[in-house]
């Protein structure tokens, strides 16, 4: 277990001294909501920056997660994972030190937008709605990058990472419901959009925003990750180069 | 006493064989795996430290099979990959700290200062690995890879890339090491280190072994002098007697073997001259693992499939 601890702490040092990485990972997040949340018209809605924040939240946990997949990447291809799975130490926490790793780092961004949109005026959740939102955040975190990082596993290089990174995360996100209510998708959308695993985790802190818990999807969401990190570890307990 | 055996040990990558029934019994020695580039080594590797699932045969390490009892074997060894991989952004200390947690080691910063001290990398201990040259950050993943006193290391290329004097100081702390009890498995291609340093060497070509020995013993296997030369025109195939054609170099020189060599330099320049080859220069030398590898091949090449025994008869009748 401590294992993990050792994994995050090599990344998170790597991160924080890389400062132009760090200045970039805060930075980036705050543009989107800027942009999105308040230069795009809208319609349906006569408070967007509040119906928005989920949406950015999540998104920014999404781009963190998938771009954390690369970490793995280079870790390979520099040689470094050859030298961990060499080791005695149990392979899994390779996996899930990324994860914590990952998941942190976002949920650092996900403060970033949440003290930004509450100073561009959107209204504040309760200490507790804070709190669970952060939860699933976390979740979703969890999920996407236990998924990104065993994708990385299979990848043998920088590009064709990437490429699936492009693949995966505009998909995923416009065909949730971040953007738009499910009331004004078209109507070939909404079904996609409501099982897509980007909106458990946007409807379910919007509905925080109206002090109710949405068990389904908080659930669904649980049960999700619990199954792709399961599958995702014995992926990597079974790895050879 | 065992500590690495392999037997069959085989892998295909698709349709190509990079390691071809590899049979191997290393002791508690220095023990050198040589081949050119491509010839199956860092595969060979990968299967000893579990990291690459052989297609066919089995290899043990200290008795546990690589297979069944991998988590086993990877408490007994170390590994040091062909690329060089520390973390710059750390400095020395953290980067050998990193794996004493990893390994679990009681007493960590104790362990961490003393495989600093003995790879000479103290001093420099705090500085971020940014700031090392290359035989530094070659020393610090060994400090990395000793500090839970591995019973076998293994190192892929631990030179490569390093200048005469690095590759020297690496070679001494593998010595060092091997004085102290450790098995220490080790490929290379510069022949001539492993001439230096290595107990026992594998030769190993296209996935093949085709040579096991002391490199002293391999070199007598070729005889006492070699003359090279260098010449134009077509050598044949028919020299004289007591000399040996053993092949020519990747660099145009053509080399022969003979236990006397300064008095069959005249007997083959001028059997050369006589057949009409204008020889440019030649020379007499003791011959080099280089020497073994360019012997073997050439046999391998001209098609009598490689046969050990044949070749020592060979040798004998000259
Ligand atoms: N992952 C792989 N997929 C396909 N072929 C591979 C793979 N890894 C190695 N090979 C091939 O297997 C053969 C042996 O490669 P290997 O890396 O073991 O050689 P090597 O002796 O370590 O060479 P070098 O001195 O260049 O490091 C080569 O022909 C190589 O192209
Ligand atoms: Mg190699």
């Amino acid at each position: 277990m401590k294992d993990i601890l050792y994994y995050f702490e090599r990344d998170m040092l790597r991160w924080i001294r890389g400062r132009i990485s760090v200045i970039s990972a805060l930075i980036m997040p705050a543009a989107w909501l800027i942009f999105v949340g308040l230069a795009l018209p809208t319609t349906f809605s006569e408070h967007y920056i509040d119906f928005i924040t989920p949406g950015i939240l999540v998104l920014t946990m999404l781009g963190a997660s998938l771009q954390g997949g690369s970490l793995l990447i280079f870790d390979k291809i520099l040689g470094f994972l050859n030298k961990f799975l060499a080791l005695p130490s149990s392979r899994e926490s390779i996996l899930l030190g990324k994860i914590l790793f990952i998941t942190t780092r976002g949920l650092i961004q996900a403060t970033v937008i949440l003290v930004l949109a509450w100073a561009l005026g959107a209204s504040l959740l309760s200490p507790a709605g804070i709190l669970l939102s952060y939860g699933i955040l976390a979740l979703f975190g969890i999920l996407l990058s236990a998924f990104s990082t065993t994708i990385a596993l299979y990848l043998s290089d920088h590009d064709s990472y990437a490429a699936f990174n492009a693949m995966v995360s505009m998909p995923l996100f416009f065909t949730s419901s971040a953007l738009m209510p499910y009331s004004v998708m078209p109507s070939w959308l909404a079904p996609i959009a409501y099982w897509n695993p980007v909106s458990f985790a946007i409807d379910a802190i919007r509905s925080l925003q109206e002090g109710v818990l949405a068990w389904t999807r908080i659930g669904g969401l649980a049960v999700l990750a619990a199954l792709v990190v399961a599958f995702c570890v014995q992926k990597f307990r079974k790895v050879t180069v | 006493m065992t500590i690495i055996e392999t037997s069959g040990l085989t892998k295909y990558y698709g349709d190509l064989c990079a390691v071809d029934h590899l049979d191997l019994s290393v002791g508690n020695e220095i023990f050198g795996l040589l081949g050119p580039n491509g010839s199956g080594k860092t595969t060979t590797v990968l299967m000893l430290t579990t990291l690459l699932e052989p297609t066919g045969g089995s290899a043990r390490i200290c008795g546990y099979d690589t297979r069944e009892e991998a988590r086993e074997v990877r408490r007994q060894i170390s590994y040091v990959p062909q690329e060089m991989a520390v973390d710059i952004k750390l400095t020395g200390r953290e980067n050998v700290a990193f794996f004493a947690k990893l390994y679990g080691i009681p007493r960590r910063d104790e362990a961490v200062d003393r495989v600093l001290s003995m790879m000479d990398l103290s001093e420099r201990a705090d500085d971020l690995v940014r700031t090392y040259s290359g035989g530094m950050r070659r020393r610090l993943e060994l400090a990395q890879a000793l500090v839970h006193e591995p019973k076998v290391l293994f190192l892929d290329e631990p030179t490569i890339g390093l200048d005469v004097a690095a590759r020297r100081k690496i070679w001494e702390h593998i010595r060092t090491l091997k004085s102290r009890g450790m098995t220490i498995f080790v490929t290379t291609h510069y022949m001539d280190e492993a001439d230096h340093s290595c107990d026992r060497v594998a030769i190993l070509d296209r996935g093949r072994v085709i040579a096991v020995d002391s490199p002293s013993a391999l070199r007598a296997r070729v005889g006492n002098d070699i003359i090279s030369a260098r010449v134009r025109g077509q050598i044949g195939d028919t020299f004289p007697e007591g000399i040996t054609h053993l092949g020519e170099r990747d660099n145009g020189e053509i080399v022969f073997s003979t236990d006397h060599g300064s008095e069959k330099v005249p007997v083959l320049f001028h059997w050369l001259e006589k057949r009409g080859v204008s020889v440019q220069s030649i020379s007499v030398r003791e011959p080099t693992l280089d020497d073994v590898f360019l012997s073997l091949v050439t046999q391998r090449e001209e098609g009598h499939g490689f046969d050990d025994h044949k070749f020592r008869t060979m040798l004998r009748r000259r």
